[in-house]
């Protein structure tokens, strides 16, 4: 149990006496009002205490401003109405996806409702891509295991699931002199880990990395490596699929009925379903499912982080990862990596991002400022990044706890909850590695009434895409022969053929809108942004799926592209 | 296998006159990855085209038709549709390998003909922020949905830039019955011709705001609103001129950019000024057998002169090869001069020159001067950044002669 009095003496000690704090689900409940969101952010972190405490549920409200309600789809039909799943997972992030995947090994019932118009929106989609290495993080956290863990599962998956991942390796740039002293220091800690670490002169750097900022020596870590984030979420799920999940797209969860600590049933806006067990796979909204759900021991506060994304031609910078050294992160005190400069898989320069506390969870707009302190920030790295390679940039927004610690748990309170809660970085690295523990507590619950067995013909393998801009010639001219579509470049930025987004509008979880074709096979995603190929995609969509033009949309309802007919064509439909 | 005299990649109109002109003297290949000839003019159904070539006012396709149907019955020219180059090796010849849905091939040609046009900047690239909804677009996404697919991107259009694509959108969606809200420019002049301010714009009320630009876009789903703000001469926000204003799409016509990733991959040196490569008065890059023509060596803003370089081009190339001896062209007071080197093995009597003025001059003087003496000198009036000239010198300049170009205000 925590000690409120504590809390409430250091509260008051910091000025937040009018702050009600008082025991709730064995965690520390705030209640009042403030008129700074940082003050409410302090108070937060002021009623910390992991020892005793299952977590600080932050209730203050930040005096007249009501953040914006959840995004919910218009839609509203009874698709889903009575249905009776053993499982069904809220989200469709990496880590819902990851949960299904780990799921459908079973001879179960799962689905898995995702509010938005296609999986890997929320965070999955707007983050660094890196599969950390694991050496800022505290070498005896939940982060840390699972890390660790993920980190060793991304390459079997990236085999599996025919997902490029490539262990690059990071250099953490030494800004001091004296850094140089505190290696000893951080070998000890890679040690506990088991984290590969290798210490590199300056004379290497300057011949890896032109133009660089500092002059002190790297360490370099071989075990960070890269991933398409979105492309290894989509990939997950459709494995998943194939296994017989399935996946609730437009589908938000908005109330769920609990009684004596039983989930009775969940409601959505495509009607209400019966599961036998909810997993909370929320994401930045992975605290309102847990109140929903009657276990809310925690509370997520939005940070936002901005990205820049620049154009390939500036990936002569680096082929891996660069950050710089941190005294806070090296003792795990700090909670976001600093930035670096990431060469992506598909081959650009990412830098980024920022960390920036927001009350908004859906926000993912950016400013000029922001995009500039996060240049600014990177220029320091090398004087090699220039604003003019800029291709684009955007913003995710990371779940945090106020411990800044993954919740990864079978609900002490509701027998039939399981959450993946408040998964910040290293997220991505850690899906896989969450999803095991939580398929496990999901079938220990079901075992508890009938008998769970693993599915005989359950098929690892999905085969993706094929990026033949990537092929050897012999390859894409043999494929070409058999489905010619390959042949005919669409994008010609990114050099993405006719067939391959045939591929993503056909693939086992269809992708009928701008934003869903791009994340899958990347048209659209190169320096003239879909100048010259969004038109022709939009026809496809169009033919593909059989709705008119009007009807295409960038990302779900309510974004389409055009408006009506011209003249002469509404002239020629009368 | 046959080896071309040249093979032309790009079928616009910069390709077409290219490819006409080399056949006179052998084979040509013509690739274009798309399934029509005409390039971007495919999408130019107004017209304005062709004044200087023919005398007539055509659309932009009927421009490019004339050449389409000569390239079409010349038995000289092989054509490939919907075929894209990925690469190109140069050995003695170069090495051309491109894909469709045939397969992949490869071609051989002695020369090479860059013919591949330019891309629209977007609107990440002139800092726009806020959300990332629908209806924020270029104007060249914008006609070709209006004029290729026939239908319309939205019913209340805020317009950022005014080039000539933007201009002209503007109108063609007043026409289609659209609103424009108006036309916001950055600069304190507009960027597109004179004309099309003008027939475009003036034409329809549509009010054009200079020194001003959009900050941010709102709206999650689709565009609902974007925040205008006036801007310095040094394009900095002015605080507190912040304005937002309610409309369902933006449409940005802020510059094209030559594309010339082919001819980075050949090495082809490229001019910052341009953004295409450095040529002579032949439009030879810097790399021999290499030739760059159209919108990928400058962004022209007719397309006569386009056809006009391409052909020289392809002329050129028809004149047996001699070793070349080249002479640097320095320019100063212009956005940029081409060509930027003269080879002076095969200068002729006079040589064209086509240049922008950097900034706006109500009253000029070309100068230029071999080795600190004038040898040439022209009086302009009214010299704008957006107009194109074009100018034909006699030049004999001899072996290491120091070459400067001067546009300066005119002294009064
Ligand atoms: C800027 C940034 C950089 C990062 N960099 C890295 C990195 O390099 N490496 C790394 O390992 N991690 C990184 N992370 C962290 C990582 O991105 C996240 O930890 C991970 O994506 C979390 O996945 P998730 O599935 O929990 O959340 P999400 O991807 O956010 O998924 C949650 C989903 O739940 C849905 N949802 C929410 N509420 C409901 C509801 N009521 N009904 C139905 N659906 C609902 C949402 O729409 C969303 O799609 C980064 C994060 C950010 C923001
Ligand atoms: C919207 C617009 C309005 C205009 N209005 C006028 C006007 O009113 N009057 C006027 O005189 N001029 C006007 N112009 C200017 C003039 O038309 C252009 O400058 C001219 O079209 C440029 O021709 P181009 O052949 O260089 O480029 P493009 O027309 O762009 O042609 C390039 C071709 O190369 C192909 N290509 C590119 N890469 C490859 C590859 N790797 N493999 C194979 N093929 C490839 C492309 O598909 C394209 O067909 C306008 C231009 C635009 C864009």
């Amino acid at each position: 149990m925590p000690d409120i009095r504590k809390i409430k003496r250091k509260l008051k000690k910091a000025g937040f006496g009018s702050i009600e704090v008082s025991e709730k689900l064995g965690g520390v409940w705030l209640r009042g009002e403030l008129d700074e969101y940082e003050q409410i952010l302090e108070c937060g972190r002021l009623a910390v205490d992991k020892k005793t405490s299952r977590g600080v549920i932050n209730d203050i409200r930040l005096k007249g401003y009501i953040p914006a309600p959840m995004r919910i789809p218009s839609l509203r039909d009874n698709l889903y109405e009575g249905r009776t799943p053993d499982v069904l997972v809220v989200g469709g992030g990496i880590v819902g996806c990851a949960i299904a995947r780990e799921l459908s090994r079973y001879d179960i019932n799962v689905m898995l409702a995702e509010k938005e118009y296609d999986i890997a929106t929320g965070q999955s989609a707007r983050n660094d891509g890196m599969i950390h290495a694991g050496i800022d993080l505290k070498p005896d956290s939940i982060k840390v295991k699972y890390n660790m863990r993920g980190n060793k599962l991304y390459d079997t998956l990236s085999k599996e699931l025919d997902v490029p991942v490539r262990k690059v390796g990071q250099y953490v740039l030494l800004t001091k002199k004296w850094h140089k002293l505190l290696y000893p220091v951080v070998v000890l800690r890679a040690r506990k880990n088991n984290i590969p670490i290798r210490y590199v002169c300056q004379k290497e750097l300057d011949r890896k990395i032109p133009k660089i900022g500092y002059r002190h020596g790297a360490m370099f870590f071989a075990g960070a490596g890269i991933v398409s984030p979105y492309l290894m979420c989509i990939a997950l799920a459709e494995n998943a699929v194939q296994n017989g999940a399935e996946i609730c797209l437009n589908t938000a969860v908005t109330g769920i009925e609990h009684k004596d600590g039983r989930i009775l049933s969940v409601a959505t806006n495509r009607g209400t379903i019966y599961p036998k067990v909810v997993v909370n796979a929320a994401g930045v909204f992975s605290d309102v499912i847990a109140e929903q759900a009657g276990d809310r021991h925690f509370t997520i506060h939005p940070r936002k982080g901005v990205e820049a994304i620049l154009d390939k031609k500036a990936s002569r910078i680096t082929d891996s990862v660069i950050g710089r050294f941190a005294m806070k992160s090296s003792t795990g005190k700090q909670h976001t990596k600093g930035g670096g400069i990431v060469r992506t898989i598909d081959g650009n320069i990412l830098i980024g991002p920022s960390a920036v506390e927001t009350p908004e969870r859906e926000d993912e707009s950016t400013t000029c400022e922001s995009l500039d302190e996060v240049l600014v920030k990177q220029q320091g790295l090398t004087g090699e990044l220039t604003r003019s390679d800029i291709i684009t940039y955007f913003a995710g927004t990371r779940a945090a706890t106020y411990e800044e610690e993954f919740i990864v748990e079978k609900s002490p309170v509701i027998q039939n909850l399981v959450q993946a809660a408040g998964i910040q970085s290293p997220g991505i690295t850690a899906a896989p590695a969450i999803a095991e523990d939580i398929a496990k507590f999901c079938t220990e619950i079901l075992s508890e009434t009938k008998k769970i067995e693993k599915k005989k013909d359950f098929n690892p393998i999905r085969k993706g895409i094929p990026c033949v801009r990537e092929l050897p010639i012999e390859e894409r001219a043999a494929l070409i022969k058999k489905n010619p579509d390959y042949g005919v470049i669409v994008c010609r930025c990114e050099e993405i053929s006719k067939g391959e987004i045939l591929d993503a509008i056909r693939s086992p979880i269809p992708a009928t809108t701008l934003d869903a074709i791009k994340r899958r096979v990347r048209a659209g995603m190169g320096r003239c942004q879909g100048g010259f190929c969004s038109p022709v995609i939009t026809r496809m969509i169009a033919e593909e799926t059989g709705v008119g033009l009007l009807h295409v949309t960038k990302k779900g309802e309510g974004s389409e592209l055009l408006t009506s007919y011209t003249k002469e064509v509404a002239n020629d439909n009368l | 296998m046959t080896i071309y005299k040249a093979a032309v990649i790009g079928g616009g109109p910069a390709g077409l006159a290219a490819a006409l002109a080399a056949s006179k003297g052998g084979k040509v290949l013509l690739i274009e990855r798309e399934a029509r000839l005409g390039g971007i003019l495919k999408q130019c159904v107004h017209d304005g085209f062709g004044v200087i070539r023919f005398g007539e006012k055509l659309s932009g396709c009927e421009y490019a038709q004339r050449f389409i149907d000569e390239v079409r019955s010349n038995k000289e020219i092989d054509i490939r549709l919907l075929t894209y180059v990925i690469g190109i090796k140069k050995n003695k010849t170069f090495h051309i390998t491109a894909t469709s849905s045939s397969g992949i091939e490869t071609y051989e040609a002695e020369n090479l003909i860059l013919a591949n046009g330019c891309r629209e900047r977007t609107a990440r690239q002139v800092n726009i922020h806020g959300t990332r909804p629908a209806g924020v677009m270029t104007a060249g996404v914008a006609q070709n949905f209006v004029n290729l697919l026939g239908v319309l991107p939205g019913k209340r259009c805020v317009i950022l830039g005014s080039g000539d694509i933007g201009l002209i959108m503007a109108r063609r969606l007043t026409l289609e019955g659209a609103e424009v809200l108006g036309v916001y420019e950055a600069k304190n002049t507009p960027s597109g011709l004179t004309r099309n301010i003008s027939q475009c714009l003036n034409d329809f009320n549509i009010p054009l705001h200079l020194s001003a630009t959009v900050k941010r876009v709102f709206g999650n789903k689709r565009v609902e609103a974007v925040e205008i703000c006036k801007v310095t001469e040094k394009m900095e926000y002015i605080r507190g001129t912040e304005e937002i204003l309610p409309c369902d799409t933006l449409i940005v016509s802020v510059g094209l950019i030559p594309e010339n990733e082919l001819a980075e991959s050949l090495s082809v040196e490229i001019d910052p000024r341009t953004r295409g490569p450095v040529v002579d008065q032949n439009m030879q890059t810097m790399q021999d057998g290499v030739y760059s023509v159209g919108n990928a060596l400058h962004v022209h803003d007719l397309v006569d002169y386009v056809s006009e370089t391409a052909e020289t081009a392809g002329k050129a190339l028809l004149q047996p090869a001699a070793p070349r001896e080249l002479v640097k062209v320095d320019a100063k007071g212009f956005l940029y001069l081409v060509p930027q080197r003269l080879d002076l093995a095969s200068i002729k009597d006079s040589t064209v020159f086509y240049f922008r003025t950097a900034v706006p001059r109500k009253a000029a003087t070309l100068t230029v001067r071999a080795n600190g003496q004038t040898i040439y000198a022209r009086n302009y009036t009214n010299l704008k950044p957006p107009e194109m000239e074009k100018i034909s010198i006699p030049l004999k300049p001899r072996t290491g002669e120091k070459l400067e170009f001067i546009l300066s205000d005119k002294e009064v």
